[in-house]
């Protein structure tokens, strides 16, 4: 009987496998990958620091793609969010010990909260005002921190924020602390996936289309009844939550927090991630984080051997920059919408121009 | 002390001033916001030091050379990173201008080192320290005097060329319309050229005299003072320059006097405070027109 | 009948340049209205007037939807497309680089309400709401004749079919009134016979339609009445044929002293 059950039930995942596109095959493989890394023989405490610290990076790299990718207005102060939601997680362990599980919804109204404040009144600008005002942001958000010592400790830091748990002795049952990195991978992927999903649902709906309308025709968007402001700031808002959320969970797996881990080259370096993988390109922005997080490290191991300051990494993430806007704009994994953007103006439309009247 | 601060805050307001004329400039020329444009600021002082510990120039032909040098390295970059994204979106200069600064800045911190370095002992002239004129309790020294003059020389000198020359001319005839000018027969890629050699000399100079001024020049120099440079040109109104060097002045003075009665933690704050809340309240700055939306193309 | 839409003395300047000047006409509805004039009139300037893209200087936009009359001088493009008037662009502004169906798809927007929450939980009210998207979407495509095609991408269809999905697009919007800003620029006299054919069928839907046209032809096959004006100005009024012999519009037109030549 058990036999039975259990062969149809494998008849069936074969005749779902087979049904599934090789895309999907790729993902499900890599998915699996990922979920026994720990377990691979090379696998040790670094490489799962590596590989968290990628995951971390797709989701904020996943958040601010939502800004840059799917609306097409560029957003330096990325890493003003990050830290303020590392900070305010941070600061609501060390004082009030809140779960994080209770923070994780916090951090992202909190940075939904921030992204309205600052985009309300910034978002009705033309993007290059935008873009210089998320980088003063960011940079102000670095000087409260840096200054407000009563609250942050200043350059001193944050130290000693709980570990993340599950704590069930409320039900009678175990208090389980995250403690190494094991446990702390494995919440990473949880919440790309979270992530992921969330974006894919996004990209496919109505909101998703005003933006991307946004992105392509602004004119044309508002003649079809889409208010861009409101569209920007609700995209602002999202990603500026999707950062806080990182930030929360940065804080509990580091436990330490200082005010020059959330500095410009932050924003920086998850930029460069969206613009490697593919502006408004999922897959590709994820690619883009294990691509740049993993060079870093290398640079980080290198550099100092050649006697060079690790910032000097840098350098290769700017000529990163450089280059693909010159040779591949839309990314290595280009998304057709963006790449004949940014081709736009390259190749003139073939449009007939008629008789021009008193234009706007 | 309010004095003090007020003269401290001319001084640096006029270097301020002196960058911010060149994001002012060059944005009118291509509408891009050169976020480079510090690093050009920063390679100056580097430039005026090297000059002077390994070609043993003194410290005034250091400054010319440099300066020169400057503006050869805005044209460069001009050609190497702007110039073949003209037709591009704007988000992608935006980001070439973002990377061409993070590039620069790093490729300085290989070449020179990241700690900042003085000037080599004795290379800047013994009489800037002295005290040249004393009012009201106010020591100037000839230092101060010497970048006031300069400041005032070149701004001057800058509205000449603007308004007198061929150059000038054909530079605010690309800044009102491309096309327009190219059918009059002007060479636009060549204009834009020397707008960026202007704008590179410009900076270049005030980077010297910054580096001289406190003594230290470090790689990253350039991102906070371009980032303020930038809040002055805003304040001023994007695109005009009268606007940039009112607005450089305006910050400098802000700024010394919020260090001085505020808090000095936040001097760096007031800059991005005031551009914040400029660009948020009135767009088009003191002097300037608000940006029109040209999403599609630069 | 109450005009669906009324224009009264609107004024439009741009600097010293008045652009419109004292426009007094009405819309009224189910009509195929004709706007015409010599180039830089002023046909645009009024469009984008009634469409929220300029403000008016002074004067007066009433609008007339089934339910109530609202002034919308200066009100917002976007409100203004919710309150049931649709246009379309002299030069195409279509979402060139999405597919003809999201295209489409988009223009449901100001008809759809579902925002991050329903696209992340995709609860019944939201998954009904978008399989009705792709539903009208679809019959949109259908109707300006573009079935089956809904997976190009905008900017790679031939330019008449371009044309017909900007107003596959305004259509989608649920307008009372369209607008269609010289819809048959461009066009061989083929696809400018489908394109009239496709105005009359709108008409037939209770669609109230005001058009710019350069091209006679379609004017004077499709309008039922027509507007003239030149310089910012009213210049004339009435029925097609009526408006063609005016010796006003054809001095406008010709120049000064080709009236009494004709």
């Amino acid at each position: 009987m058990g036999k039975v059950v259990l062969q149809s039930a494998y008849n069936r995942s074969k005749v779902a496998l087979q049904k599934t596109s090789r895309g999907a095959k790729i993902r499900i493989g890599l998915l699996i990958l990922a979920l026994i890394l720990p377990f691979l023989p090379f696998s040790t405490d670094y490489i799962l620091h590596i590989a968290i610290l990628v995951l971390l990076y797709m989701i904020l790299a996943l958040g601010l793609n939502i800004v840059p990718g799917f609306n097409g207005l560029l957003d330096l102060g990325y890493v003003g969010f990050y830290g303020i939601g590392a900070y305010t997680s941070g600061l609501l362990t060390y004082h009030f010990g809140l779960s994080f599980w209770v923070i994780i919804p916090l951090a992202f109204i909190n940075g939904a909260i921030w992204g309205i404040l600052l985009g309300a009144p910034t978002l009705r600008l033309t993007g290059d005002y935008f873009a210089i005002v998320t980088f003063g942001f960011s940079e102000l958000v670095v000087l409260f921190l840096t200054n407000e010592i009563w609250l942050t400790r200043g350059p001193l830091g944050l130290p000693g924020i709980d570990v993340v748990s599950i704590d069930l002795t409320l039900f009678g049952g175990p208090k389980w602390e995250f403690i190494g990195e094991l446990p702390y991978y494995y919440l990473a992927i949880v919440m790309v996936l979270v992530t992921v999903f969330v974006m894919y649902r996004i990209q496919d709906s109505r909101l998703g289309r005003a933006w991307f309308a946004i992105r392509d025709d602004e004119v044309a968007a508002v003649s079809c009844g889409i208010n861009l402001l409101v569209y920007k700031v609700i995209a602002f808002a999202i990603s500026a939550a999707f950062g806080a959320v990182g930030g929360s969970f940065f804080a509990r797996w580091v436990t330490f927090l200082s005010p020059d881990m959330f500095k410009f080259w932050e924003s920086f370096l998850i930029l460069c991630m969206i613009v490697l993988g593919g502006m408004g390109n999922i897959w590709g922005v994820m690619i883009g984080a294990v691509v740049l997080v993993s060079l870093s490290e290398v640079l980080r191991e290198i550099l100092p051997l050649l006697g060079m300051p690790v910032n000097v990494r840098f350098l290769a993430f700017g000529l990163i920059m450089v280059l693909m806007m010159r040779y591949r704009p839309a990314g290595m994994m280009p998304i057709a919408a963006v790449a004949a953007q940014m081709r736009a103006g390259r190749v003139k439309r073939k449009k007939v121009k008629p008789a021009v009247g008193i234009k706007k | 002390m309010f004095l003090q601060q007020l003269v401290n805050g001319l001084t640096i307001g006029g270097i301020y001033a002196m960058i911010a004329v060149g994001y002012t400039m060059i944005y009118g020329v291509i509408q891009l916001i050169n976020f480079a444009h510090g690093e050009i600021y920063m390679l100056g002082a580097f430039f005026a030091i090297t000059f002077i510990s390994f070609l043993g120039l003194p410290f005034y032909i250091a400054f010319l050379v440099a300066m020169a040098c400057c503006a050869v390295c805005g044209v460069l970059l001009d050609i190497v990173a702007y110039r073949p994204l003209r037709q591009s979106p704007r988000l992608a200069a935006l980001i070439t201008a973002i990377g061409m600064s993070i590039f620069l800045q790093n490729l300085a911190m290989i070449i020179w080192g990241s700690r900042p370095k003085p000037f080599p002992h004795g290379a800047l002239p013994a009489y800037f320290e002295k005290t040249a004129v004393t009012f009201g309790g106010v020591n100037l020294s000839w230092f101060h005097l010497f970048i006031f003059t300069i400041t005032i020389v070149m701004m001057v000198g800058l509205n000449l060329i603007l308004k007198k020359t061929r150059w000038g001319k054909a530079m605010r005839a690309v800044a009102q319309n491309k096309t327009m000018a190219a059918l009059t027969g002007i060479n636009v890629n060549r204009v834009i050229s020397y707008t960026f050699a202007l704008a590179g000399a410009l900076g270049g100079a005030a980077g010297i005299m910054v580096g001289a001024f406190y003594n230290a020049i470090y790689p990253t120099m350039g991102y906070v003072a371009g980032v303020k440079a930038f809040a002055a040109a805003v304040l001023g109104g994007i695109g005009s320059v009268p606007g940039a060097m009112l607005g450089g002045v305006v910050l400098g003075v802000a700024e010394a006097l919020g260090a001085g009665y505020l808090s000095s933690l936040y001097r760096d704050g007031i800059s991005y405070a005031v551009m914040i809340i400029v660009i948020i309240l009135i767009p088009a700055g003191l002097f300037g027109k608000v940006l029109k939306e040209t999403k599609k193309s630069m | 009948m109450k005009p669906i839409l009324e224009i009264k003395k609107l004024c439009k300047n741009f600097g010293g340049l008045e652009a419109l000047r004292d426009i007094t006409f009405e819309i009224n509805k189910s009509e195929i209205l004709g706007l015409i004039g010599p180039n830089s009139a002023g046909k645009t300037t009024l469009f984008n007037c009634v469409a929220g893209i300029e403000k008016p200087t002074d004067g007066e936009i009433i609008f007339s939807n089934s339910a109530r009359s609202i002034s919308i001088g200066g009100k917002k493009p976007e409100a203004v497309t919710a309150l049931g008037i649709a246009r379309t662009f002299q030069n195409i502004r279509l979402f060139d680089n999405l597919t003809v169906i999201d295209n489409v798809k988009i223009g449901r927007h100001c008809r759809t309400k579902s925002t991050f929450f329903g696209a992340v939980v995709r609860n019944r009210y939201q998954r009904a709401e978008e399989k009705a998207i792709i539903e009208s979407a679809n019959h949109f495509l259908d109707f300006v004749g573009l079935k089956g095609r809904g997976q190009e991408i905008a900017s790679s269809m031939p330019y008449g079919d371009q044309r017909r999905l900007e107003v596959a697009r305004a259509l989608a919007t649920e307008p009372h009134l369209l607008m269609l800003d010289e819809p048959a620029a461009g066009m061989n006299p083929q696809e400018s016979r489908d394109l009239m054919d496709l105005i009359r069928h709108i008409r037939d839907k209770g669609i109230t339609i005001l058009l710019i046209e350069h091209d006679m032809k379609v004017v004077m096959g499709v309008c039922e009445r027509v507007v003239v004006i030149n310089h910012g100005e009213w210049l004339a009024e009435g029925e097609p044929q009526d408006v063609q012999n005016d010796p006003k519009v054809i001095e406008a037109y010709l120049g000064t002293g080709a009236a009494d030549a004709a």
